[in-house]
């Protein structure tokens, strides 16, 4: 096939080869006179045709923002670069080149037909982006393993696929073995596929099939759960308690904690540290589940508070409308009257009768909107006050849930140092009966050692916990701040969306009266 | 009754009231010395107070009610059937109920509503202004009302309470009935048991009862309690089990009847309780036509307050037309106000004309099916080009028109559900350009002056690019857009386009140019400046414009088409029939006709019928196969072709052909018999099998065994049904034949001689 091109040098896909695509293609007639007159710009185009172009590398071609269909076949391209940008990309023909491999596709994810027909493609991967996948032509290519087809499973949509002219297509049970694995597909190699062929097929590839779904829907169903998760965990995370519904913190707090896992062998501790786990989960689960009510509660808030903005800004806006549409029609009552007027002082004062009007216009709009932003301004401090009021009190309570786990720990802290000293001075007495490991038996050479020991651990786990208070006082905290600063925020851009709307239109209304008057006094 | 109409009280006393023809009582003070029963009132279809509510109750009674026939004091207008002083029920307008709406708690962050500056003071003014015109008005109205209250008041009747009248009292209880209540059976009304007509009751009675009131009535029956059981308020006369108790004596009174109506003569004077005599009056039975016709003739004129109602039976008249109410401005019915004309079975679906006299305005209301898929039709004449509205089942049409309203100049459409958006387009026309004689009206169409279109948002397009009203200045070469408007949004874009002809006077193509589209963007996009853009818009909606153009020319057209065939159709007026109406669907008849001949041998192959008649007459070709089967033909056959049948040939035809039957049934009976052993063995064949295999079985056999056990059994009990019927059935067949054969004609002689 190369020998075609042998004797014609590659081209480079430059500005100039693009304009004089896009010129050549663009609109004929009057219309392409007035394209000419103004120059086309890249990003409108939305069809672009590069074939027998002798094209060697993709290249240029992200300023075509919006193209939807892109034609390289008959080119000698190696690589599927470039296209990153055209997202909107639909139709891709990339057929007669040179390509290897499937690549570079990650971003088409609009991508509904796509040919890669006579390359040299021996895989069929790297398609997982193009969900909306319709047709795929794939012929001669150098496509050898049957398991290639299982791969396009994941495209429900697919419909159409052509895969003649591959070493897989010489195999007796190709067909009825893409019947079989892809039963959505209704063309297979340009030709319909008949309902008594795949009924066969599925009857003769029955068991591997089976084989096959189950699988996949085991691997759907993990992901499934996976998510689900993922999701819970999420929405905790909202209430700022993830993780509390259990003994994370408790076991977190042992996990970096030498001493105190040493100090678990001492006899006594074992109960004691069951004791103290089960109160200390429990009282985690106070916590959690205050939060998730307290989280209830603040969604209830902004919802209402949402939905009574919305209803407040769209009565605003159909005051607004209803303004504007009676407005309208006097406007262009006035402006034929206007236009009519052949007296001079008369057209003054008709005009300067209108320009009053407009002002009128201009005042109402803006009083309205005025009005609005006041009362707007005036909820919306309610109702930050009562967020932050809300938030306040459930920081309290989480405190204050929190001073009894301090006082938990410390409660088990007194009770671990008596046992360790009562240790300590069996160990010296030499009256201890049991044997304990020799890493728990350094502890207990002296007091100091033991005791700090203790304290270590001690410390260890008050630190845990005042992270965990930190942590949720602090996301709490700023993500009130962010809400209210949001809120405050896109009030302030929808009021000056607003007056920047009502400034252009009453310019443009004052500047069709002045163009009245100008061709007036022209005429 | 096969009636399902008659179930109900009120399209029952309908019927009563529609089928009889009213004669007044000889003596208005004096109840009738006898009654005649309900059926030969039904017959002769004309009656007093008495028979009207004997027939009446009668029917109600039949119909599960709780009802009596009131023998008592009514005013003049009812006893007379007056209704000149009611309103037509027919004018009666229902007051819609107006549904408050739900107030909605104010939300916790609703926004405080602006200050109210205005001063209370001068609202107070205002209001007290407004209050005292309103109460002049109303003084007014009452005085107006007042007014006309005295003109239509009638004269006061001198024998007021003394005029005998009969009404039918259904009680409560029965057939959901919440409340007792009075029905008159002249009008078919229904009254409340306090209602100022009702001036007194002497008695009741059904067809288990007589009971005479002994309560006093002269708060007419407003205090009357209708508690039978009660001895002291209604006293009995014949004792009895019920509440009510039964029998009934009163000497010329005699008793009423039930749907087997019991009619008591009874002048048995030995008290105690005896047994209603049995009815011998026969079973109420009306025909379908007389069910059909209603009125007697066909034809009933009712005379309301200002308004005339005619009724005639369907197909009576060749329009279609059953029902016609004339209401008239005056009491004395000279001037008329509107006329309202209902039709039925008409093929054009024509269901109510309602003609205005006073604004000269037509309505016309169709029922689903016309061959346009009109709805209504309002106009004031048939000429085109005037004022009219049209409305179609918009269902019914590919372009969706729900109304089209026209005036001399104009034409309004709206429209429903359109793929495209569209809802409303108004066209206004010129005058029409004066042309030479050559050309006829109809292919000189009225310039178009202007076409507006109106569009509902399409979600599926951004708001700036989404069209929400089209106007195409046709003779000023304009076209202007308005889009939609965004969702925060309080300004809409517009843009207007100065549409030129493709080339000017001198033949040069235009170019475009930037003058020719005004435009004002809510958000200015780059795209949209340039020249290209606006070219290809404005060239897009030339097409549009033309395409519009069409449309409105191909509305008109239709519009005159629909006036043509409305005029053929009135002209026609043809009627449907149902083509199971035998005796007026004149292809049903002709079938039952060719039918009709009764022939003994294969029938003639009936000419084939169109699809819906063919089943009507296969069922009656069965039917007459049936019934004249020739029972000796084959053994007459078998006789020498002579003209005479000898007396032994005749003995040895019969003989044969009893002997036949005898084979035949026996073979019957043989075969049913071999059927039922045959069954039998199987399924104890399947019995002995499972038992045999019962612990190896799987949960599916034994459910197929079962299944099939009981299929088995019922086959077995069916046969064994059969072969005891055919037993008690065959002795009785033989002898019928014979029977037949002693009394056919053809043995009939050789038989007498023989006995």
């Amino acid at each position: 096939m190369n020998w075609l091109y042998d004797s014609v040098e590659p081209r480079v896909m430059d500005e100039d080869l693009l304009k004089l695509a896009v010129g050549e293609q663009g609109p004929r007639d009057e219309a392409g006179q007035l394209a000419r007159q103004e120059g086309i710009l890249f990003k409108d185009v939305l069809s672009l045709r590069l074939d027998f172009q002798n094209i060697l590398r993709i290249d240029s071609l992200w300023q075509f923002e919006n193209l939807r269909k892109l034609q390289l076949d008959n080119n000698i391209i190696e690589k599927i670069e470039g296209l990153e940008r055209l997202v909107h990309l639909v139709w891709l023909d990339l057929s007669f080149n040179n390509i290897e491999a499937i690549e570079g596709l990650d971003t088409l994810v609009n991508l509904e037909d796509l040919s890669l027909f006579n390359n040299r493609i021996s895989k069929i991967d790297s398609l997982d982006a193009l969900v909306k996948l319709q047709v795929l032509s794939l012929g001669n290519n150098e496509i050898s393993h049957m398991m290639n087809i299982i791969y396009l499973r994941r495209f429900k949509d697919l419909r159409t696929l052509s895969l003649s002219g591959n070493p897989i297509a010489e195999e007796e049970d190709y067909k009825m073995f893409i019947c079989a694995y892809l039963p959505d597909l209704v063309y297979l190699d340009f030709r319909r596929i008949d309902d008594h062929m795949k009924e066969l097929a599925e009857i003769k590839h029955q068991y591997g099939i089976d084989e096959l779904k189950q699988r996949e829907n085991l691997s759907q169903a993990q992901l499934d759960d996976e998510r689900a998760q993922r999701e819970e965990l999420e929405e905790h995370k909202a209430a700022f308690v993830e993780r509390l519904n259990g003994s994370f913190l408790f076991d977190s707090m042992y996990a970096e904690d030498v001493e105190g896992n040493k100090l678990a062998h001492l006899p006594g501790v074992s109960e004691l540290l069951q004791a103290y786990k089960d109160k200390f989960v429990i009282i985690c689960l106070n916590i959690f589940e205050y939060g998730l009510k307290q989280q209830e509660m603040r969604k209830v808030e902004l919802d209402t508070f949402n939905e009574c903005v919305q209803e407040a800004i769209q009565e605003n806006r159909e005051q607004g409308k209803r303004r504007i549409a009676k407005f309208e029609e006097a406007h262009l009552l006035s402006l034929n009257a206007i236009r009519d007027e052949s007296e001079v002082t008369n057209l003054e004062m008709k005009v300067a009768e209108h320009s009053k009007d407009i002002t009128e216009l201009f005042d109402m709009l803006m009083t309205l909107e005025m009005q609005l932003v006041e009362q707007l301004e005036e909820t919306i401090n309610t109702f930050e006050r009562n967020i932050m009021d809300l938030v306040a009190l459930f920081i309290e309570n989480v405190q204050s849930l929190m001073a009894q786990c301090r006082d938990l720990e410390n409660h088990h802290h007194e009770k671990l140092l008596e046992i360790s000293i009562n240790t300590l001075e069996k160990i010296l007495k030499g009256e201890l009966d049991e044997d304990l490991p020799y890493d728990v038996r350094a502890l207990f050479v002296d007091k100091d050692t033991i005791v700090n020991a203790v304290g270590t651990s001690h410390d260890l786990h008050l630190l845990k916990i005042d992270n965990r208070e930190d942590e949720l006082v602090t996301r709490t905290n700023s993500w009130c701040s962010h809400l209210v600063d949001a809120i405050h925020k896109d009030e302030i851009m929808r009021n000056r969306r607003r007056v920047k709307e009502i400034h252009q239109y009453v310019d443009h209304v004052q500047n069709e009266l002045d163009n009245l008057e100008c061709s007036e006094i022209i005429d | 009754m096969p009636y399902p109409e008659l179930y109900n009280w009120d399209s029952c006393a309908q019927f009563v009231s529609d089928f009889l023809s009213m004669v007044p009582l000889p003596d208005p003070l004096k109840p009738p010395s006898h009654l005649y029963s309900p059926t030969t009132v039904l017959k002769y279809q004309e009656g007093n107070c008495f028979d009207f509510s004997t027939l009446l109750c009668s029917m109600l009674l039949g119909a599960g009610y709780d009802a009596y026939c009131v023998n008592g004091y009514g005013s003049q207008d009812m006893c007379q059937m007056d209704l000149t002083r009611d309103v037509c029920p027919l004018t009666v307008k229902h007051q819609e109920v107006v549904q408050e709406e739900e107030k909605v708690p104010p939300k916790k962050y609703a926004i405080k509503p602006p200050r109210d500056l205005t001063s209370r003071f001068q609202q107070e003014q205002e209001t007290k202004k407004q209050e005292e015109i309103k109460a002049e008005e109303e003084r007014r109205l009452r005085e107006e009302e007042e007014r006309l209250l005295d003109v239509e008041k009638a004269k006061t009747d001198p024998l007021h309470g003394l005029r005998v009248h009969s009404w039918v009292l259904v009680l409560s209880g029965k057939r959901e009935v919440p409340e007792s209540f009075f029905i008159d059976p002249f009008t078919a009304h229904s009254y409340s048991t306090q209602d100022d007509h009702f001036l007194g009751i002497e008695s009741l009675w059904n067809h288990k009862n007589y009971w005479v009131n002994m309560q006093d009535c002269w708060n007419c029956c407003k205090d009357l309690v209708f508690d039978l059981g009660d001895p002291v308020r209604w006293e009995y006369l014949l004792l009895g089990t019920e509440k009510s108790h039964l029998s009934l004596t009163e000497e010329e009174e005699d008793g009423l009847n039930d749907d087997d109506d019991v009619e008591n003569l009874g002048k048995e004077d030995e008290d105690k309780s005896f047994d209603m005599p049995p009815s011998w009056v026969e079973q109420i039975e009306i025909s379908p036509e007389a069910f059909e016709t209603r009125c007697p003739n066909g034809k009933k004129v009712i005379q309301y307050k200002r308004a005339k109602l005619e009724k005639w039976a369907p197909y009576l008249n060749s329009n279609g037309l059953v029902c016609r109410l004339t209401t008239y401005e005056d009491l004395e019915c000279t001037k008329t106000l509107e006329i309202k004309e209902w039709f039925q079975n008409r093929e054009d679906m024509l269901e109510l004309k309602h003609i205005d006299k006073s604004t000269g305005l037509n309505v016309d209301y169709f029922k689903p099916g016309h061959p346009q898929a009109l709805r209504v039709h309002s106009y004031k004449s048939m000429q085109p080009e005037t004022d009219r509205i049209m409305e179609f089942y918009d269902r019914a049409r590919v372009d969706g028109l729900v109304k089209r309203e026209e005036t001399s100049k104009t034409m309004t459409e709206y429209y429903r559900g359109r793929s495209d958006f569209l809802f409303y387009r108004h066209v206004s026309f010129g005058d029409r350009v004066k042309k030479l004689s050559l050309n006829s009206a109809e292919s000189n169409p009225r310039p178009i002056v202007k076409i507006t279109e109106r569009f509902a948002r399409n979600p599926e397009q951004p708001a700036d690019e989404d069209v929400a009203e089209r106007v195409f200045l046709i003779s000023e070469e304009r076209i202007q857009l308005r889009y939609h408007c965004r969702d925060d949004h309080i300004t809409a874009s517009k843009r207007e386009f100065l549409r030129r002809s493709e080339a000017d006077n001198k033949g040069n193509k235009i170019v475009m140019t930037p003058d020719m589209c005004i435009s004002f963007e809510v958000e200015p996009m780059e795209h949209t400046k340039k020249l290209l853009y606006q070219y290809e818009a404005m060239m897009k909606l030339k097409n549009e414009e033309k395409l519009s153009r069409h449309q409105a020319w191909e509305s008109e057209l239709e519009v005159l088409e629909i006036l043509k065939l409305r005029e053929e159709e009135e002209e026609e007026h043809r009627l449907t029939i149902s083509i199971y109406d035998t005796k007026r669907n004149e292809k049903s008849k002709e079938y039952r006709e060719a039918m009709g001949s009764p022939q003994a041998d294969p029938p003639p192959p009936p000419p084939p019928p169109p699809p819906p008649p063919r089943r009507v007459m296969h069922e009656e070709h069965l039917r007459q196969v049936e019934a004249p089967l020739d029972y000796l033909a084959p053994f007459l056959a078998q006789l020498p072709p002579s003209e005479k049948m000898t007396r032994w040939q005749a003995m040895r035809v019969k003989d044969e052909c009893l002997s036949d039957i005898k084979q035949r049934l026996i073979d019957k009976a043989n075969l049913i018999q071999a059927r039922f052993e045959k069954e039998t063995q199987e399924l104890q064949k399947k019995q002995q099998w499972y038992q045999e295999n019962q612990v190896t079985l799987t949960v599916e056999d034994e459910d197929l065994y079962l299944s099939y056990c009981s299929q088995a059994m019922f086959r077995i009990r069916i046969l064994e049904q059969r072969l005891n019927r055919h037993k008690e059935l065959a002795p009785l067949k033989y002898l019928a034949l014979e029977e037949k054969l002693y009394k056919d004609p053809r043995l009939v002689e050789f038989m007498k001689v023989f006995v």
